[in-house]
C-alpha cells in the first residue's frame, strides 16, 4: 500500500479546562473516502484543524503524505472546506475563485479557466459575475467547494460538506465527491449523519468526547458487529412486545421505529430465544431476520452513552 | 511565496478601490480643494477693490497732504496695471471737525453702486494729531486686520515724513531714509542653497507629518476593520489553510496602504495642479489672474521626498502591521478600543512632536525623537526639511526604524496566528504576551 495521506499519532490537544482531541490516532491511507464521525462536540472539527495545520497538537504527531509535515506547507496538495463556510461578501464570484486559486499557487489565467468549469460543473455558472452577497447559502457553499477543488488536490477535508443544502444540491455534492474519489484522490469529510457515511465511505473513525471508539474499514466494521441484530416487523399491536424488548437479558439495545424495530442482542443471548420469547407473549410479527447493522445502530450502541454525557456535562456548563 | 502575498495585496487593493465610498471620496476631496481655491477669489474680487477715503484734516499742517500723496501712491498688487489702493478727497475743516465728520460718515458704508455712498471711510486728523499720534478711522472695512495694518503702516509713514520734514530735514533724504527693507529668506543646508524659502520649508514640514498621520489613522484604522470582517464573516478560515499570518499580514497591510496611497497621490496631483493652474482657473471664473499671486506649492528638494517617503513607507508599515494585529485580536470594533487607543497615543505623541520640532528643529526633543522608531517618521522628514541633520543621524535612525518595524511587523504576525482563529472574548494583556511567546 502507497504511503497513508494521513497519520496522526497520538495525538492531544487541549483547550482552555477541557480536552477537545485525547491521545488519538488515526491512519487515512491513500485514496478512497474516509468518513470521521461522531456526535456534536466530539472534536471532529478540532481534528480536521489540527490536519490542517490550523492548529497545532499539544502532544503527539500529525504529517500528511508520509513528508513529515502538514497544513500550510502542503497547502498546494490539499483542499479545505470548512465547516464555518466564510466568503468574502462584496466579491464577485468569479474573481473571489480566481483569488482563492492563486492562495494555493495557481495562476490568474490557470484560475479563471478551472473557476469557470467548476462553476459550469456544479450549475453555477449563471452567477459567475453576480456578488457572493446576492447567492443563497446552499449556492455559497458549492462556490465554496469549488474553491477548494480549483488546485485539483490529492487530498480533500471536507467539514460537514452536506449541512445545509437542500436534497437536490446535496446530491450533486455527493456525485461530484465519489466521482473524485474515483479519479484515485483521497476524502475526509466529517458528518454527523449516517446514513450518507454508510453510503459514500470506504473506512471510518467513530470519535466520542476526543476519543477513538471505532475505527476500520466500513464492511469489516458492520461485520464486526454483524449477526447480533435483528430487524422485526410488527404485524399488529406491538403493545405484548414491550416486556420482551424490555428484557435486558435478551436485548441490549433496541432502536425503535414503531412499525418496526432493530434491535441489538444481549451478550449471550441467541436469536433463537428472542423469537420463541416473542413468540410466547403472542407478539405478532411479519419480518424476523437476522441482519447487518446499520451504521446508525453501531453508532447509536457505540455512543451512546457517551454523546448522552457530553450533553449532560453541556447542560452543567 | 511572493506570489501569494501579491495575490491578497491585489484583491485588498481592487475590491476597495472599486467601491463607492473610494470613488467619491477620492474625486470629493479635489472638488472641495478647488472651490477653496477659488471661492475666496471670486470673493476677492469684490472686497480687493480701491478704498474710498475721505481725510477731514484739522490739524493746521501739511499733514493731510502728506496722507493723502502716500495713500493715492499705494497699488492694491505689483503689477503695472494695478488698480490704486486708495482714493482720497482731502475735506479741510477749521476748528471743530464733529460736523463735518458726521455729514461725511452719513454718506460713508453704502454698496459702491449706490448713489448715496460715497466713501468706504472717513479718517479724522485733529489739531494736535501730529504731536499725539492719536487718530481715528470710521469706515465700513475697518474688520479687516490686513486692511486696517496696511492703513496703520502707510499713516505712520506719512507721520514719520511730516514730523521729519517738520524738524527741519530735507524731503529728498526723508524719502530715501523711509525707503522701505525687501527681505527674502532662503534656507541652507549642509553648505548650500535649497532653493526654499523660510515659509516654504514650514509649509513643507508641516504638510509631511500632518500627511502621515492622515494616512496612518485612516488607512490603520482600515486595516483593523478589514480584519474583523475577514474573522466575522469566517474567511478566514479558508485563508489560515493557504496562507502563512505573515502572508495575510503583509498582504492586508500593503493592499489597504497602496490603495490609500494611490487616493493620496489622486489628491496631490490635483492640488497641484489647481494651485499650477490657477491662473487658467481664474480665467475661467471670470476672475482676473493678476489677483492671485501669492498662492502657490512650495517646492522640495529631490532628496528630501527620497528622505520623505523612505520615513512613510517604513512609519506606514509599522503602525499598519500593529494596527492589524490588534483588528485580529477583537471580534467587534467596540472591543478594538481599549489597544487601539494606546496606537493613536503613540501616533499622536509623534504628530504633536512636529509642532515641538518645527518651533526648535535643532533641540533636544528632535534630535531624542529621530532614534526613536515609533516617532522618527514624524519628527525625522521634519528636521530633514528644516536643519540639517547630520548624514549618521539620518542612516542610524534609519536602521533603527528598520528593525523597529520587523519586531513590530514580527510581534503583530504572532498575534495574528492566535488572534485570528479566536472568536471568544478579547485577550487580556497578560494573554497577550502569552500568544506573543508561545505560538
Amino acid at each position: 500500500m502507497a504511503t497513508p495521506s494521513v497519520r496522526m499519532e497520538h495525538v492531544i490537544k487541549r483547550f482552555s479546562g477541557h480536552t477537545a482531541v485525547d491521545d488519538l490516532s488515526i491512519n487515512v491511507p491513500s485514496g478512497g473516502i474516509f468518513g470521521l464521525l461522531g456526535p456534536n462536540g466530539a472534536g471532529k472539527t478540532t481534528v480536521i484543524r489540527l490536519l490542517m495545520g490550523i492548529l497545532m497538537p499539544d502532544e503527539g504527531k500529525v504529517e500528511l503524505f508520509g513528508t513529515g509535515k502538514h497544513g500550510r506547507h502542503l497547502a498546494e496538495r490539499v483542499g479545505y472546506l470548512p465547516e464555518e463556510r466564510g466568503l468574502y461578501k462584496k466579491m464577485k464570484v468569479l474573481d473571489h475563485l480566481v483569488f482563492l486559486g492563486q492562495t494555493k499557487g495557481l495562476s490568474r489565467a490557470d484560475g479563471r479557466s478551472r473557476s469557470q468549469a467548476w462553476l459550469e460543473r456544479l450549475g453555477v455558472a449563471d452567477w459567475a459575475d453576480k456578488k457572493i452577497e446576492d447567492l443563497s447559502k446552499g449556492m455559497q457553499q458549492k462556490v465554496q467547494f469549488a474553491g477548494a477543488m480549483l488546485h485539483e488536490p490529492e487530498l480533500l477535508i471536507l467539514d460537514e460538506p452536506f449541512s445545509g443544502l437542500d436534497p437536490v444540491n446535496a446530491q450533486v455534492m455527493k456525485d461530484t465527491v465519489v466521482d473524485l474519489a474515483g479519479q484515485g484522490r483521497t476524502i475526509i469529510f466529517s458528518t454527523h449523519v449516517m446514513e450518507q457515511a454508510e453510503r459514500m465511505c470506504d473506512r471510518i473513525v467513530i470519535m466520542a468526547r476526543g476519543r477513538k471508539v471505532v475505527d476500520g474499514p466500513l464492511a469489516e466494521v458492520k461485520a464486526e458487529a454483524g449477526k447480533r441484530h435483528i430487524a422485526l416487523d410488527f404485524a399488529g399491536s406491538r403493545e405484548s412486545a414491550k416486556a420482551v424488548l424490555a428484557d435486558r437479558s435478551l436485548v441490549a439495545s433496541v432502536d425503535d421505529f414503531g412499525a418496526s424495530a432493530e434491535l441489538e442482542l444481549a451478550p449471550g443471548a441467541d436469536p433463537g430465544q428472542l423469537l420463541s420469547a416473542l413468540v410466547a407473549n403472542g407478539v405478532k410479527l411479519s419480518r424476523f431476520q437476522v441482519v447487518e447493522p446499520s451504521l446508525q445502530s453501531i453508532f447509536i450502541s457505540k455512543v451512546g452513552a457517551e454523546a448522552a454525557h457530553a450533553a449532560r456535562v453541556e447542560e452543567v456548563a | 511565496m511572493n506570489n501569494k502575498i501579491m495575490a491578497v495585496i491585489r484583491r485588498e487593493f481592487v475590491t476597495r478601490v472599486h467601491t463607492k465610498t473610494f470613488v467619491i471620496t477620492t474625486i470629493l476631496l479635489p472638488v472641495v480643494l478647488l472651490i477653496l481655491a477659488v471661492a475666496p477669489v471670486l470673493l476677492m474680487g469684490h472686497s480687493d477693490q480701491t478704498t474710498r477715503v475721505a481725510v477731514v484734516d484739522a490739524s493746521g499742517s501739511v499733514l493731510g497732504q502728506r496722507v493723502q500723496q502716500v495713500l493715492a501712491a499705494q497699488k492694491l498688487d505689483d503689477g503695472a496695471h494695478a488698480k490704486p489702493r486708495y482714493k482720497v478727497d482731502l475735506v479741510r475743516a477749521n476748528g471743530s471737525t464733529d460736523e463735518l465728520r458726521k455729514k461725511l460718515i452719513g454718506e460713508t458704508g453704502f454698496s459702491s453702486d449706490s448713489a448715496k455712498g460715497k466713501y468706504d471711510g472717513v479718517l479724522v486728523l485733529d489739531k494736535g494729531v501730529l504731536d499725539d499720534g492719536k487718530l481715528t478711522y470710521y469706515g465700513s472695512n475697518v474688520s479687516s486686520p490686513k486692511a486696517m495694518a496696511v492703513l496703520q503702516h502707510n499713516l505712520s509713514k506719512a507721520f514719520a515724513a511730516t514730523r521729519l520734514t517738520k524738524a527741519g530735514i530735507d524731503v529728498a533724504t526723508v524719502s530715501q531714509a523711509m525707503r522701505p527693507v525687501d527681505l527674502s529668506a532662503k534656507r541652507v543646508a549642509e553648505g548650500k542653497l535649497t532653493g526654499q524659502s523660510g515659509h516654504g520649508a514650514f509649509a513643507v514640514a508641516y504638510g509631511m507629518g500632518f500627511l502621515l498621520y492622515l494616512a496612518i489613522i485612516l488607512f490603520g484604522q482600515q486595516t483593523m476593520v478589514s480584519v474583523i470582517e475577514e474573522k466575522t464573516s469566517r474567511v478566514m478560515e479558508v485563508l489560515v489553510s493557504s496562507l502563512t499570518p505573515f502572508q495575510m499580514l503583509m498582504g492586508k497591510v500593503l493592499g489597504v496602504g497602496s490603495a490609500g496611497l494611490l487616493q493620496m497621490a489622486i489628491w496631490g496631483v490635483s492640488a497641484w495642479l489647481i494651485t499650477s493652474q490657477a491662473p487658467h482657473i481664474a480665467t475661467l471664473f471670470g476672475v482676473d489672474p493678476a489677483t492671485l499671486s501669492a498662492f502657490a506649492l512650495p517646492s522640495i528638494g529631490g532628496f528630501q521626498i527620497v528622505v520623505f517617503l523612505l520615513y512613510f513607507t517604513l512609519g506606514f508599515l509599522l503602525f499598519g502591521a500593529l494596527f492589524a494585529a490588534v483588528g485580529s485580536m477583537c471580534n467587534s470594533i467596540q472591543e478594538t478600543q481599549q489597544y487601539a487607543s494606546v496606537l493613536t497615543m503613540l501616533i499622536l505623541v509623534g504628530f504633536l512632536s512636529v509642532f515641538g520640532v518645527i518651533a526648535n528643529p535643532s533641540g533636544t526633543l528632535g534630535s531624542v525623537m529621530s532614534w526613536i522608531p515609533f516617532f522618527s517618521p514624524f519628527v525625522m522628514p521634519v528636521r530633514w526639511a528644516l536643519t540639517s541633520v547630520s548624514m549618521f543621524n539620518l542612516a542610524g535612525s534609519l536602521v533603527l526604524l528598520v528593525i523597529g518595524m520587523w519586531a513590530c511587523v514580527w510581534v503583530a504576525a504572532r498575534i495574528y496566528h492566535t488572534g485570528i482563529l479566536m472568536f471568544g472574548k478579547k485577550p487580556s494583556w497578560r494573554e497577550l504576551w502569552r500568544w506573543i511567546r508561545a505560538s
